[in-house]
Order: structure tokens, then C-alpha cells, then sequence
């Protein structure tokens, strides 16, 4: 490794603000995702984590601020520059709080989409189905059988199902930087821990995790690291424990009876 | 030979075979991409314009069917460029903003057609034009371009049978149902809809070209909105989101309408002229208005992507 690569790509945000209708909801000075494998963004409803993150995946623009991704290889890129939907091609992957799926695809199709590379798409390319499919094969039944997803030629039906074919799908574009939105809210105790476990596997492969969560067991137990916001304004990160026992956590967030 | 037919059955099955092909386009457009298309006259119709003012007015150095191949390609790719201006022009509108801006290109289409009389014989029509070969008596020629437009149509159809099966329908169909999670799964959905109008719109183009060479003059007329409502009615009425739809529709439609009863059921002479065509327009809106009220998805439903998937993969 040269000295300008990193273990895991980051996320820097600098002066990020937005407010709707003259509100401010997000109001960040510095923050960095991404220095360790798994990390909790952390607060109370209307803290400002989705809008944050819809922020880094520049789905709204900044009002100021820049967010900024240093890749693995060294190299560093403006994302509040670019169109929402290079982020994938630069590593950058965020899963959805609200359910969110392709009203006729299947789920095998949503797999397929994921994995398609734009060549795969072209519109006179022969054979791109067969081809797509085989070459993936191995992955999207792995996929098909940890998840216990019915058949995979139905389009997804329960809302979980939607849910966890969001996060399959964000799983299959091998993020470097993977932002979670709530992932398991919704899904059944079994799955949770399905996806956790995925999530881990991921984190040890080298792709940084920020994940928001209100199910705290998964915050625990998951991550390295909590960052802690409140009314738009990231308050303080540290490890799990500390973020716990803090007084100014419990008293916005958990509330003095948590355990 | 070709007793059985008449000039009439010829033109009619000719038409009928036009609006299935710019069915199937608008198929592409509408009932997968999601991007409304109201102007398929005017891409159409500069495809007709385009090759009738290049064949019948310049004086080229060489003849058929070099003449014919050259000018049909040039007006493919204007239709193919305005396409894609269009979509560039529509491509962040909702749908109002795209049958807005569709249905005013069609317009302007229509109006430089009438105006721009140096060029395009205004009202008075354009002609000079004519068939790339001579089989010897007219209806031979005819029956020729006849098999040759349906070939070119059963192309198209060939074409979208294979975009359902393909990665490219399957990001069609995803930017068409839900843009922004496409975006955010690295999807360029500007990028899709620019191809998928440069590629259609030429196709439309094409289409318009083989109506210039088999009617041999061109007016104004020929390219109003009528072309566009009986494609999308077809289209409607058989199913928007289904690769047959244009071809099911069409034939209960214009096919039913313009040949069967026309030709087949006695009516009075008189009515011809005046009771005829009002009552196609009335059918044809009847018969809309009957689909969606009690089939809105179309006589063959919606789409089906289970049974499709099924098909092509063996995912279980
Ligand atoms: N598009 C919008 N227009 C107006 N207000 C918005 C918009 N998006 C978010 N807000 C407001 O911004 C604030 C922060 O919302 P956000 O969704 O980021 O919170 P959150 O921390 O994700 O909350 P939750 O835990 O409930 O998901 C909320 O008060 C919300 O009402
Ligand atoms: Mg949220």
C-alpha cells in the first residue's frame, strides 16, 4: 500500500447547511464518515439524519457546505458536484428510509438492474440478458437463498420484502461508502439479524458503513463508532459506550429510563 | 396475380400497418419509459417532409435506388436529431410538461409544412415523388412497398419483443416507474430517455419516408394530430404496457374501421364523404372511452413480468 491509499473511503462534510422554508435542518461544520468500519448516526426524529444523507448522495442540493469523498485509491472527489447518479460509479450507495420499489419488476429484475453496467444496457446489444445473467449466477442466487426471498420471479409484495430488496440491491453494487437508512425498520427479528450479518461481512471487506438506526440493540451492537445529532447539528461522536452513559444523549434522545 | 386486391385494400392495409409501427414506438416511449409522446406526427411527419423535399426538389447526380437510400437515410436521421432536441428539451418535465412540449414540436412541424411553400408546396401539396424500382403495373409497385413497410414493421415489433427481454427494457422500465430510485442505483435517467427518443423518433422517421414514396405526394394534412390519436388509441385500447398492444389494438381499431367495415359492409355512397370519417373519430373515442371504463389496462392487461422472467431465466 502507498502511503496515499487508505483502508476504507471517507466522507468529509464541511459547512453543510439546508433549510426548507427558511428552517434550518441541517447544519453540519465538520464531520467525518468512513474513519472506522461501521459507524451509527444517531437522533431524535427530525434530527436531520435522512436529510443529511439525501445531502452526501446530492439527491437535494446544499444550501453551502461541500461534501467531499477521499476514495481508497488516494484520490479525492467533489460529491456535492456531481449528478445523484454518479455516486454509484464513485462507490457512494444509499439504501432508503421510506419503502421504495419498481412497481412491475420482479425481484429477480431488481437484482439484474443493480448488476447491469451501463454497456449492459445499450440498446442494441444482442445477447446482454443471458450474458448479464450468467455472469452472475453464483451471486444473485447466494443473495436469493441467505435472504429466504420467495420466488424470485414476483415482484416483492410485503413492505419488508420491499425493504430488503432495497438493501440487496444496495449490497450488490459493492459500495465503498454504504449509507443505511433505517434498514431494518420493519423487518422481522430473523431478517435483522440476516441483514446485520450481511452488513458485517460487508464492513470487513473494506466498505465504510454509516448506518441510522432507532432500533439502538443494532447500534450497540453493530458499530465502532456513534455520531449524535440533534436539530441538525452534529453534537458529538464516540464510541458506543460513552454515547450511552452521556447525559446531554439521554436526556435529547434516550430518555433516563433506557437500560 | 394480386386480383383479390384493390388500390383501396392496398392503401388501407398500408395505413393500418403505419399506425401499428408508430403504436409500437409510442409502446416504448409511453408504456415503458413513461415519457408522454402527443407529437408522433411531427417526428413522422419531418421523416415525410424531409425525404420528399430531398427526393423531389434537388437535383442529385445519381439516380435509384441510390437517390431513394440517400434521402430516406437523411430524413431517418433528422427525425433521429429532433428526437433526441425534444427529449433534451423534455426530458426534467413532468408528464403536462412533455405532452406540452411534444405536442408543440408536432405543431411547429405541421406549420412549417403549410408555410414554407418554396419548399414544401404549402396547401398545394409536394410531388415528384415515386417507387426506387418499376415492377411493371402500379399495384405490383405498390403491393412491393406494401411488403416492404410491414417487413420494416415487423422489425419494429421484433425490436420491442426484444427490448422486454433485454437489460435496456429493464432500465426503461425502471426509470419509467420509479425515476429517482433509478438515479440513485447509478442510473442515468437522462441518458436513457435521449437514446430511447433518438432511436424511436428515427424509426418514426423511417415510417414517414415509406408513406412519402407510396402516396408520391405529400400535403399538410398528412401530418396532423389524426396520425398521433389513432396510434395512441390503438395503443391504449390493446394495452400501453404490452410489447403486442399497438399490434392487438390497431387491428380492432383503424383495422375493423378503415377495412373491414369500409369495405366489407354495404353502406350508402353519400356517406363517404361526410358521415364516415366523423363516425371513425366517434368509434374510435367510443371504443377508448369503453377500454378504459372497464379495462383500463388495455384489452390485454397489464404487463407481466412474472411469466416473462420465467420464461428467460431459471431463477427459482
Ligand atoms: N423536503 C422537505 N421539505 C420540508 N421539510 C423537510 C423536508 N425533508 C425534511 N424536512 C424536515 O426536516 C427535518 C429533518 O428531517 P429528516 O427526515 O432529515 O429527519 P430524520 O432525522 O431522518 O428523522 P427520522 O428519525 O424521523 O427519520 C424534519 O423536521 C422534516 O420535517
Ligand atoms: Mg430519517
Amino acid at each position: 500500500m502507498t502511503s496515499s491509499e487508505r483502508t476504507r473511503a471517507e466522507i468529509h462534510v464541511r459547512g453543510a447547511k439546508k433549510s426548507f422554508s427558511g428552517r434550518t435542518v441541517v447544519d453540519v461544520d465538520e464531520l467525518v464518515l468512513g474513519d472506522s468500519a461501521v459507524e451509527g448516526l444517531l437522533g431524535p426524529n427530525g434530527a436531520g439524519k435522512t436529510t443529511l444523507m439525501r445531502m452526501i448522495m446530492h439527491s437535494i442540493p446544499l444550501d453551502e457546505g461541500t461534501v467531499t469523498l477521499h476514495k481508497r485509491d488516494g484520490s479525492t472527489i467533489t460529491l456535492s458536484e456531481l449528478p445523484p447518479h454518479q455516486m454509484v460509479s464513485n462507490g457512494v450507495v444509499k439504501s432508503t428510509q421510506v419503502v421504495s420499489d419498481f412497481d412491475q419488476l420482479t425481484i429477480l429484475d431488481s437484482l439484474l438492474l443493480a448488476l447491469a453496467t451501463p454497456g449492459d444496457e445499450s440498446p442494441i446489444r444482442w445477447k446482454a440478458e443471458r450474458e448479464l445473467a450468467k455472469k452472475h449466477e453464483e451471486e444473485i442466487r447466494h443473495q436469493l437463498d441467505r435472504f429466504g426471498f420467495g420466488n424470485p420471479n414476483e415482484v416483492a409484495g410485503s413492505a419488508g420484502e420491499k425493504k430488503l430488496l432495497d438493501i440487496v440491491r444496495c449490497l450488490l453494487l459493492k459500495p465503498d461508502v454504504l449509507l443505511l437508512d433505517e434498514p431494518t425498520a420493519g423487518l422481522p427479528d430473523d431478517i435483522t439479524q440476516l441483514v446485520m450479518s450481511a452488513v458485517r461481512e460487508l464492513a470487513l471487506g473494506g466498505t465504510s458503513v454509516v448506518i441510522v438506526e432507532h432500533d439502538l440493540e443494532v447500534i450497540w451492537e453493530l458499530c465502532d463508532e456513534v455520531t449524535f445529532m440533534a436539530e441538525g447539528r452534529v453534537l458529538m461522536k464516540s464510541d458506543p459506550e460513552t454515547i450511552r452513559n452521556n447525559s446531554l444523549v439521554v436526556e435529547k434522545y434516550l430518555g433516563a429510563d433506557h437500560a | 396475380m394480386l386480383d383479390w386486391l384493390d388500390a383501396f385494400l392496398i392503401s388501407g392495409l398500408f395505413g393500418v400497418v403505419q399506425i401499428i409501427g408508430l403504436g409500437l414506438l409510442v409502446h416504448l416511449q409511453m408504456g415503458l419509459t413513461r415519457v408522454a409522446n402527443f407529437g408522433v406526427a411531427g417526428f413522422w411527419g419531418l421523416g415525410l417532409y424531409v425525404f420528399g423535399i430531398l427526393y423531389g426538389k434537388v437535383d442529385w447526380p445519381f439516380g435509384d435506388p441510390w437517390q431513394f437510400l440517400v434521402c430516406a437515410i437523411a430524413a431517418t436521421a433528422a427525425s433521429a436529431l429532433a428526437g433526441l432536441f425534444v427529449a433534451w428539451l423534455i426530458s426534467d418535465l413532468d408528464v403536462d410538461g412533455a405532452l406540452v412540449g411534444t405536442l408543440g414540436f408536432a405543431t411547429v412541424i405541421f406549420l412549417l409544412a403549410t408555410a414554407w411553400s418554396d419548399l414544401t408546396g404549402g396547401a398545394a401539396g409536394l410531388g415528384g415523388l415515386g417507387f426506387p424500382y418499376d415492377a411493371g403495373p402500379a399495384k405490383t409497385n405498390e403491393f412491393i412497398w406494401f411488403v416492404l413497410t410491414t417487413a420494416i414493421v415487423a422489425g419494429i415489433l421484433a425490436y420491442v419483443l426484444w427490448v422486454h427481454r433485454s437489460p435496456y427494457g429493464r432500465l426503461l422500465i425502471a426509470v419509467g416507474t420509479n425515476e429517482p430510485l433509478a438515479r440513485s442505483l447509478g442510473k442515468s435517467s437522462t441518458r436513457a430517455k435521449l437514446t430511447l427518443f433518438t432511436i424511436t423518433s428515427g424509426m418514426m422517421g423511417l415510417l414517414g419516408v415509406m408513406q412519402a414514396v407510396m402516396f408520391r405526394f405529400i400535403i399538410p394534412a398528412n401530418v396532423t394530430i389524426n396520425i398521433t390519436l389513432a396510434a395512441l388509441a390503438g395503443l391504449i385500447l390493446g394495452g400501453i404496457t404490452r410489447a403486442w398492444g399497438a399490434v392487438v389494438g390497431v387491428l380492432f381499431t383503424v383495422a375493423l374501421f378503415d377495412i373491414v367495415i369500409q369495405f366489407y359492409v354495404p353502406l350508402p355512397q353519400e356517406w363517404y364523404t361526410q358521415a364516415i370519417p366523423v363516425a371513425r373519430e366517434a368509434i374510435f373515442g367510443l371504443a377508448l372511452v369503453l377500454v378504459l371504463l372497464f379495462r383500463p389496462k388495455g384489452m390485454l392487461g397489464e404487463m407481466k413480468r412474472p411469466q416473462l422472467m420465467r420464461r428467460i431465466h431459471d431463477f427459482k
